[in-house]
């Protein structure tokens, strides 16, 4: 239990990229990627990932590492050294684990089955294949340099340790420095690697639009709803997110029938993707005089928020069926009322979206369009995913209606998501937004089960 | 008379310190509000609720005893206006609830956003407390429409003030502009021209014309009501399109004498409601708006044919008019009028419907 809740990061604020209170100095830049400063003796030996993106996020915390040292001539105290010892320790299952999480085996294998490949001789046969078999192949071997360096690495500082340790009469401060900077160092290299790889998709940098709808059950389901927007709001003001309750219609009695979220802020979709599915509470129905037990569903969908100039996708008129809302009655200047919703229904796919949360017409429908785009973008994007599974012949399970997180309240307490298996009896914990270990587990559970499937 | 409103209106440097973009973060700017430089004759318009300086405070706690206050005042309506003359149902209340909310408090608060735990802080409001309950009491009981309320309108992407003695742009008419918009696009004859909009009233359509125009061309905009042109005034000068708009004060044409047979576009949303439908009016409407915007004779029309008339002698050849109309029955009206009384003056007359499927404009070009 306890080893499955431990963060997948180094430091938590890794999921907080968008410091809003300056006056707070916060462990956490947003940096352009670049070189790391040549007097680091790592930043040519760690290539990084050929698909980064052009910025990356990464924490700048060092709270593992013992301070940062001024110079060489600092004297190293016990104290520090066993610190250090500790940090050495945590970097070194850091390390494991993401060569496992990354399938180093299964990186292997595929390098050989790819060198293999291109040393048949029919290979340049196809010279588009050809190219992108090299291609892969050149990543692939990135990858496992990258996974080779970090162990490397690693075992250096190890090194170092354990002989500091056997001539404990004497601490070589010039050494203890070298493990101090290459843990640094790795600590930073690993949150990039993790990030590029977890959160490479088309969208994930992106911000994220949050729909709750409550499920089928009346009062206790619509109460439940409400209750998970309470707990996307705080995990996104947790993250230091800029989020806004962009829509929300009341229940009857209590709850909320629905409700829209936009949470702004750089890989904001990335982690919120995988909440994306159908979210079930037990409880005793505090709507229920006798207090029976009861189950409710509510279905969380999330979208990129995507700004209008990036979604470049063109939608012919002709396949909207725009309508507005309507005054009733005469119109025009007979009518005064503030009904300026717009629904607009893409007519090949059925996809529809409403926007009433704008105070004028126009820019309803420019929302409710852009909402669109991004819907339909990702469904083109979740049409190839599924394309490329089914030629691989494997079972497609469908993400929408699927259960994917339970939150039991009564007989006993536990929040358990049914894909990766994370576990956590602090129910209160997590309705108040403590989502990280819940997205980070998916992360990786999703990035793993890209791995075991080769080459997508 | 002619008048020239640039300058008997003429408010200085409202533009430098109250643009859209600013509007939020205003603060002790618009304390010193006045319009001393301006004429005497000139009129003050009101300034809308969130360009107020959040000079009053409330405990986050009164604040949510109003919200409930003001939301079970809503509720409490149902579908009673509906019933009665068509009127708002407390779910188009309560939406209107949010956005005074949205509007009045410092940070743009939103009601659910006010956190059980935290009741004990303040609030900075652009009213006192007092004034809120004045406001909302007035909105349920005597209907005054929520854009007097705050004293704006959301049209279009332009954010309007208005306040009594102007209609409150509807968002019909917000098509008027995209049809400007599509006439000029493939026509730099009438994109560099000048176009008037008559009984400009907040000036919505003039500065929504004048957005798409830029500086290439250049829109008259009359009203016969001096407050009218006051609240434009205020209008053009936030979107800083005062050397593209200009304003003049006049019935109708009257004050367009220089400019007959030269105009690229007339473009009108005259008062069209038959005189006697205006007793049996939504009560916002029928109560609180400006007669003088809405009553177009006995059967509503006698605007839209003076415009008409004035549309042939005015319109340079090739000139494009689109006026807004009550519906069906007096599209076909206009439309008889400039296929046959207007004798050979109009081609490609078209009516064209609003988003409800209501005909409810009359468009065409000058031969």
């Amino acid at each position: 239990m306890e080893g499955l809740v431990r963060p997948l990061y180094s430091s938590s604020t890794i999921l907080s990229p968008k410091p809003t209170n300056s006056s707070v100095p916060l462990p956490i830049q947003l940096l352009p990627l670049k070189p790391i400063s040549s007097t680091l003796s790592l930043s040519t030996k760690l290539p990084l990932p050929s698909r980064s993106p052009p910025y990356v996020l990464y924490a700048t915390q060092e709270s593992q590492v013992s301070e940062v040292v001024n110079n060489e001539t600092r004297e190293w105290a016990m104290q520090d050294f066993y610190s250090l010892r500790k940090d050495v320790e945590t970097v070194s299952e850091r390390v494991e684990e993401i060569r496992a999480s990354a399938g180093l085996q299964q990186l292997e294998q595929e390098l050989l089955a790819l060198e293999s490949k291109a040393a048949d001789s029919s290979f340049w046969d196809d010279r588009a294949r050809a190219q992108e078999t090299l291609l892969a192949l050149t990543d692939v071997k990135d990858k496992i340099k990258l996974l080779t360096e970090f162990k490397t690495k690693v075992e250096d500082a190890e090194t170092i340790i354990n002989l500091t340790e056997e001539m404990d009469s004497s601490i070589d401060s010039g050494l203890l420095e070298e493990a101090n900077s290459i843990i640094k160092e790795l600590n930073k290299a690993i949150d990039r690697f993790e990030l590029t790889e977890l959160l490479s998709g088309p969208y994930d940098k992106e911000g994220a639009v949050i729909s709750i709808t409550a499920g089928a059950g009346g009062t206790d389901a619509q109460d439940w709803a409400d209750m998970l927007l309470r707990m996307y709001v705080r995990w996104g003001e947790k993250q230091r997110y800029k989020t806004r309750v962009a829509e929300k219609s009341p229940g009857e009695e209590a709850g909320i029938k629905s409700a829209t979220i936009e949470v702004e802020g750089r890989y904001a979709y990335g982690y919120l993707s995988g909440e994306k599915g159908t979210h079930r509470i037990v409880r005793q129905s505090p709507f229920n005089a006798k207090g029976l037990r009861q189950t409710s569903f509510s279905g969380v969908e999330v979208m990129p928020l995507l700004p209008e100039e990036s979604l470049n996708v063109e939608i012919p008129e002709e396949d909207l069926d725009i309508s507005f809302s309507r005054a009733g009655g005469k119109g025009g200047q007979n009518v005064n009322k503030v009904e300026t919703a717009v629904r607009i229904t893409h007519i090949p796919t059925g996809v529809t979206v409403r926007c009433t949360e704008e105070r004028s017409q126009l820019a309803n429908k420019i929302k409710a369009l852009s909402r669109l785009k991004a819907k339909l973008l990702v469904i083109a994007e979740e049409q190839r995913a599924s394309e490329i599974k089914q030629i691989r012949g494997e079972a497609v399970k469908a993400e929408w209606g699927q259960q994917i997180r339970n939150y039991v309240f009564h007989p006993y307490k536990l929040v358990k998501d049914v894909r990766t298996g994370l576990e956590t009896s602090d129910v209160a914990a997590v309705m108040d937004g403590e989502l990280e270990p819940f997205i980070k587990a998916y992360l990786k559970y999703k990035y793993s089960m890209a791995m075991s499937s080769p080459s997508v | 008379m002619k008048l020239s409103f640039t300058y008997a209106f003429a408010v200085p440097n409202f533009s430098k310190w109250i643009k859209p973009s600013l509007v939020r973060n205003l603060h002790q700017s618009v304390c010193c509000y006045s319009l001393k430089s301006a004429p005497s004759t000139s009129l003050k318009p009101q300034i809308p609720l969130f360009l107020r300086p959040p000079t009053h405070t409330a405990t986050l706690s009164d604040l949510k005893k109003w919200h409930e206050w003001a939301k079970s005042l809503a509720s409490s309506v149902g579908t009673a206006f509906v019933d009665l003359d068509n009127g708002p149902d407390s779910s188009l209340l309560c939406r209107e609830l949010k956005w005074l909310m949205e509007d009045v408090t410092k940070d743009c608060l939103l009601p659910c956003q006010i956190p059980s735990e935290k009741l004990q802080g303040n609030v900075g409001l652009r009213v006192s407390l007092e004034d809120l309950y004045r406001l909302w009491n007035q909105r349920i009981e005597e209907r005054r429409p929520f854009q007097y309320i705050v004293g704006c309108e959301y049209w279009r992407d332009l954010v309007l003030c208005v306040e009594e003695g102007v209609l409150i742009p509807r968002p019909e008419t917000e098509q008027i502009v995209d049809m400007v918009a599509d006439v000029v696009s493939d026509n730099e004859g009438l994109r560099k021209g000048l176009w008037v909009d008559l009984g400009t009233g907040s000036g919505a359509i003039a500065i929504g014309i004048g957005k798409i125009l830029k500086s290439w061309g250049r829109v008259i905009a009359t009203d016969l009501s001096p407050l009218a042109l006051a609240v434009a005034a205020f209008n053009v000068q936030r979107y800083d399109l005062q050397d593209i708009i200009e304003l003049r004060q006049g019935s109708w044409f009257e004050p367009l004498k220089d400019s007959e047979g030269k105009l690229a576009g007339i473009i009108s949303n005259p008062p069209y409601i038959p005189s006697s439908h205006i007793s049996g009016l939504q009560a916002e409407v029928g109560r609180h708006e400006p007669v003088i915007a809405l009553d177009g004779g006995v059967d509503g029309t006698d605007d839209l044919l003076h415009l008409c008339k004035g549309a042939a002698s005015m319109l340079k050849p090739g000139g494009f008019f689109a006026f807004e109309t009550n519906g069906e029955e007096q599209c076909k009206r206009l439309v008889d009028y400039m296929e046959t009384d207007a004798g050979d003056s109009f081609l490609s007359v078209k009516i064209m419907p609003d988003f409800a499927g209501i005909h409810r404009f009359v468009t065409g070009f000058r031969k």
